[in-house]
């Protein structure tokens, strides 16, 4: 017990500053709800006299440019703001799926064994050989861009660690007492898994969720970075970031703040998921 | 008529005092400082896979790049776009341009010491039609043949008036070469091969030997940097001497640099927006023309290209032979979307612009912005070079963008290959256009077929086959110290009066 009490009082300092990155994520959670409300962005609209301007400048339209003008004189500050949305959207989404699908089949694979979980284990070996982005951007580039086919593409890979976390924990579970006991009293597989099982691989899906969802923004502002996948219509960070590289040396915001942006949500967003994983590993420990 | 931005005054002060200071210290008197010498590195946009002129990669600009210094051709574009001697001495052809004949200069040899002749000409001519490259597409239904040592013959059924132009693209290589040769080429060019990296860099020696006397460069080296950032960041630090294709927004920063000098040449190039005609709500000239009407383009082009792009006035570029100024479109957009409601134009259905590759994408943004002004939407759509052309020549497309530029300097090559209704490249059809288009192609009478092509080029203005917004200039930025360099209108400078001075 010695052993599990020493790393908490360590930790103690950054305990009182946890609700940092908590704070931050539901902030940028606001923005990516609320702010496309407030503020108007139209992408096919390019008022080419405002090109370049730099933060702060005030436009022809006689507003104020936060955050700039791109190279087609469209505001980078809304930009951000529409791009949080993308990424929100296509973060959860795919986490979602991920979580959905990859638990159930973990749970499963690990509750049943044998064959089931045979086929499983090889199967996502096989999927793991691949690079998660390089299968990715093949799935993304042979189809019509569009905003479910990003979800699609970056979810194929994604529910694999979903699926051996939900299944590592099924099989230490199947064999506890109270599974046992339920088995016993001829409760079925169906409500077992359902009510004895998955409450307990609840914890550390959620920990996972975080990570998952830091690694799967990263992703969408790759494959846009990259010029795959999301149609033009779509307002995305990485897109923004690719169409500034050029004018670093004259135009830094352009890249500059929606890079900002984006590594503030995947650094929060990873902190998070340590915490959470953290609470649960002892959770786990302990028990 | 090129237009010169020189920053130069403050560049060669320095490197001349330098220079003056060596070589009072050197043994040989020098007092004038003599531009021969030094090693050029170029920083190429275009990686060259391969040296062979004749095969698969003989129109990339990569592989024309490096061939035009180390091959001769029988005849090359002069920067002004006039087709000037190489090998060929003279030349002349019939009233039906059906056959032409060459004469060949007397003292040409190889780099490895080989006099060049006639037998040459002919294996290399036929070796080009063998390998069925995209060179030979060219040369449909040419035969070749030499009655002596130093004259060649080309003969065809057909009528081949713009024949010369098409052979600024001819490589002459010794009658012995195989697909191999190419790893050490042997040629009758300025440079010779010292060292070749596919995709990434080729070094050359000059040629002692050649006929129009060796080059002033120790060694010209073309380096791919394709990253534009990283390509100018190596200008201005002097890792490389010399680059082109530098994009508008690039500029100033390279003319605040009194170490570069910076110009800008009008290239043959031709934005060039095609309707696909064949599509039932782009086939009236009447829509086409409203739809051109409602951009913006002087504006755009200001804002986008205001040292690269000016407005153009013809569907060719104004150094192609067939060029005819016509009367530029009014930006217009209340008629435009007068003439639209007019004509029953479905406001709801969505245009898609394709395009390929970055250049432009901005361009073609800031156009369907235009077009979202007055109802009509346009989607620019970004396509891999491959698929674009692909459906490009399936007419897969509303309005399709290409920067199409004229490799021979004559009308021929893209109006008489792209607009007669057999093909079908736009959708568009019209069988005066094509009559006009095949009398310009059957004489070697230069003055009716500059009036046919005229004739012509009102016909796909006025009923807009496709929309002709920008023509378009190369922008050259080169090191201060580097001499002699001729910029060339279609994207491939040549280095054999080059020279760095020290």
């Amino acid at each position: 017990m010695t052993a599990t009490v020493t790393p908490v009082s360590v930790r103690r300092p950054t305990l009182r500053l946890w609700w940092i990155p908590l704070a931050i994520v539901i902030f940028y959670a606001l923005v990516a709800v609320c702010g496309p409300l407030l503020l108007s962005y139209d992408p096919v609209d390019t008022p080419l006299a405002d090109r370049l301007l730099p933060p702060g400048s005030a436009t022809t339209s006689g507003s104020i440019a936060v955050f700039g003008t791109d190279s087609l004189g469209r505001d980078v500050f809304a930009q951000v703001v529409y791009g949080a949305r993308t990424s929100m959207l296509i973060g959860l989404s795919t986490v979602a799926i991920c979580c959905a699908v990859g638990v159930a089949l973990g749970v499963l694979a690990g509750y049943f064994g044998k064959i089931l979980d045979a086929v499983l284990g090889r199967f996502t070996d096989v999927l793991l050989a691949f690079p998660g982005i390089v299968l990715a951007i093949v799935v993304a580039g042979l189809f019509e861009r569009s905003i479910g086919l990003v979800i699609l593409a970056l979810s194929l890979t994604g529910w694999i660690s979903f699926a051996r976390l939900a299944r590592g924990s099924a099989v230490s579970f199947r064999s506890r007492d109270w599974v046992d006991a339920a088995r016993v009293m001829g409760v079925s597989s169906g409500s077992i898994m359902l009510r004895h099982i998955l409450p307990f691989v609840v914890g550390p899906v959620a920990a996972l969720f975080t990570v998952e969802f830091g690694l799967i923004v990263l992703a969408e502002a790759g494959l846009s970075f990259l010029g795959i996948g999301l149609p033009a219509s779509a307002v995305s960070w990485g897109q923004v970031i690719a169409s500034g590289k050029e004018y670093l040396a004259t135009a830094w915001w352009i890249s500059a703040f929606p890079g900002i942006a984006l590594a503030v949500l995947v650094l929060v967003v990873g902190l998070l998921g340590d915490q959470l994983s953290s609470r649960y590993q002892r959770g786990s420990t302990t028990r | 008529m090129f237009v010169k931005k020189r920053n130069r005054a403050l560049g060669l002060a320095v490197p001349v005092a330098i220079l003056i200071g060596l070589a009072g210290c050197a043994a040989e008197p020098a007092p004038v400082v003599p531009a021969e010498g030094g090693d050029l590195v170029a920083a190429s946009p275009y990686a060259t896979d391969s040296l062979d002129p004749h095969g698969p990669a003989g129109m990339a600009s990569g592989t024309v790049l490096v061939a035009q210094e180390i091959f001769s051709r029988l005849v090359k574009a002069n920067t002004s776009g006039e087709i000037v001697s190489d090998l060929a001495e003279s030349w002349e052809t019939n009233d039906t341009a059906t056959e032409w004949t060459f004469a060949l200069r007397e003292d040409v040899v190889f780099s490895d010491g080989s006099p060049l002749t006639s037998a040459d000409v002919v294996s290399s001519f036929n070796r080009v039609l063998e390998l069925k490259g995209p060179v030979a597409g060219n040369f449909a239904g040419v035969t070749i043949s030499s009655p002596d040592d130093l004259t060649v013959v080309f003969t065809s059924d057909k009528s081949e008036a713009a024949l010369l132009g098409k052979l600024t693209v001819f490589f002459v290589t010794p009658a012995d070469v195989t697909d191999s040769s190419f790893t050490e080429p042997v040629g009758s060019g300025p440079f010779v091969l010292d060292s070749f990296t596919p995709g990434s860099e080729v070094v050359l020696a000059p040629n002692e030997e050649y006929f129009d006397g060796a080059p002033l460069l120790d060694s010209l080296t073309f380096r791919v940097i394709p990253e534009v950032a990283a390509r100018l960041t190596a200008l201005q630090s002097g890792e490389v001497q010399v680059t082109w294709g530098v994009p508008d927004d690039q500029l100033p920063q390279l003319q605040s640099d009194p170490g570069l000098v910076v110009e800008t040449v009008p290239s043959t190039s031709v934005a060039t927006m095609w309707f696909n005609s064949s599509r039932p709500a782009l086939s009236s000239a009447e829509v086409r023309n409203a739809i051109w009407q409602a951009v913006d383009f002087d504006t755009i082009i200001a804002a986008l290209f205001p040292e690269t792009g000016e407005a153009a006035t013809s569907a060719v570029a104004e150094n192609v032979f067939g060029f005819a100024a016509q009367s530029p479109k009014e930006y217009d957009p209340d008629a435009a979307k007068a003439t639209l409601e007019d004509a029953g134009f479905d406001f709801s259905q969505t245009l898609q612009i394709q395009f390929s590759g970055a250049t432009y994408r901005q361009f073609i943004q800031a156009i369907a912005s235009d077009l979202a002004k007055i109802g009509v939407t346009a989607e620019p759509t970004e396509k891999e070079s491959a698929v674009f052309l692909e459906d490009l020549l399936a007419l897969n497309w509303d309005i399709n963008f290409q920067a199409l530029s004229t490799a021979t300097f004559d009308a021929a090559t893209n109006l008489g290959r792209l607009y007669p209704c057999a093909a079908n490249r736009t959708g568009y059809c019209n069988d005066e256009l094509d009559a006009l288009l095949l009398e310009a192609g059957g004489t070697s009478d230069l003055e009716v077929r500059q009036e046919a092509y005229a004739d012509a080029i009102e016909i796909i203005w006025d009923d807009a086959v496709g929309m002709y917004p920008m023509a378009l200039k190369i922008a050259y930025a080169s090191q201060s110290t580097v001499q002699g360099l001729d910029p060339d209108p279609s994207f491939l400078p040549e280095f054999s009066k080059v020279s760095v001075s020290q």
